[in-house]
């Protein structure tokens, strides 16, 4: 088995390996573009299979290309809890840092650093950290990450959790890609949950880049997710769209 | 966890250099040279030296690319193991003059 195939499998392998995933998280890529200015808007939304506690939530935000390795943005966030107005939910300040040059090694990776401020401060602080991982084999590109998140000054803190994203996409022209794309929440990162509790979503994902000239473009990605496990959504709409100058 | 620690070591052990370098010139806001031919199913560093005074951005989709190399100095990117084919590149700063090819063969 080549490298790159060998890659392939043990991104692929890390559901088998609980972060509070919300429904318009997207996934994390290991790449830094240096002198990047980015607007970027996500929404999603989600139904749970009983078709109870729907919710849609949306973040705008700003990103800057800092140096070749370092990529920072601040997002305000919202959400709309089923039968309420939107609502401000959090600051959310994003660092990715690129730890290896892409297509150097068989696997690029990165390190993703996220520290949220919820409008709830029972809620205190959420911290998201973990390693991004990406490879390639000719026009398909495989992304995995691990990610670990934990709340400080709360009123009730749950031991670190654990996490995970992954997206499989066929890079077939600039303004149209096709992949799939999971999410999941494993429970305490040293003490998974039964395998009932915890929560999968895979779905089919679209992705694409439209060059505007001058500099500028518009990013995008989205993905229909269903739940593949009984704790997980039994549907969850997202899109991410980014205006890149 | 321990699977966890498996795959970062199964990670780490595939990890390997470059053996093949070329440089790619940008000057006048072009590409020198414009065409690069290379072995297919070899990975090779291209190592970008920009000598305007101005910042480029090598771009490429065929390649999956994307590298901002500021003006006046150099920077690495990684390309392939390729199949054989054109694999066409440009300048996202300066589209109407920098564009080039990569024909692996």
């Amino acid at each position: 088995m080549n490298p790159r195939m060998a890659s392939a499998v043990v991104l692929a392998a890390f559901p088998l390996c609980a972060v509070a995933f919300g429904p318009s998280d997207y996934i994390y890529l290991p790449g830094v573009t240096y002198g990047e200015h980015e607007i970027d808007f996500k929404s999603g939304a989600w139904k749970q299979k009983s078709g109870e506690n729907p919710l849609s939530a949306s973040s705008i935000g700003y990103g800057y290309g800092v140096t070749q390795r370092w990529f920072t943005e601040l997002y305000s966030k919202y959400e709309r809890p089923g039968g309420e107005t939107t609502h401000f939910d959090a600051w959310e300040w994003e660092n990715k840092f690129q730890l290896t040059e892409t297509g150097e090694y068989p696997v690029d990776t990165g390190l993703i650093v996220e520290l949220e401020r919820p409008k709830d401060r029972s809620e205190g602080y959420e911290v998201r950290f973990g390693p991004l991982f990406q490879t390639e084999m000719g026009k398909v590109q495989v992304n995995g990450n691990l990610l670990f998140e934990r709340h400080y000054r709360a009123d009730a803190a749950p031991p670190l959790q654990l996490g995970y994203q992954w997206q499989v996409k066929y890079r077939w022209q600039p303004k149209l890609e096709l992949g799939f794309q999971g999410l999941g929440e494993l429970g305490q990162w040293n003490h998974w949950d039964s395998a009932e509790e915890r929560s999968h979503r895979i779905g089919p994902a679209i992705f694409g880049k439209l060059a505007l000239g001058n500099r500028q473009a518009i990013r995008y990605n989205a993905a229909w997710l269903v739940g593949a496990s009984t704790n997980a959504p039994s549907h969850n709409l997202r899109l991410q769209v980014e205006y890149e100058f | 966890m321990h699977r966890l620690l498996l795959c970062l070591t199964l990670l780490a052990s595939l990890a390997f250099a470059a053996d093949l370098e070329y440089t790619l010139i940008i000057r006048d806001h072009r590409f020198e040279p414009a065409e690069i031919r290379i072995p297919a199913g070899k990975k090779i560093k291209l190592l970008v030296d920009n000598q305007d005074a101005t910042a480029e951005e090598f771009e490429s989709h065929e390649l999956n690319r994307e590298k901002v190399v500021p003006g006046k100095s150099k920077l690495p990117v990684f390309i392939g193991p390729l199949a054989p084919g054109r694999y066409p590149f440009y300048g996202d700063f300066h589209q109407q003059t920098a564009t080039g090819v990569i024909i692996a063969e």
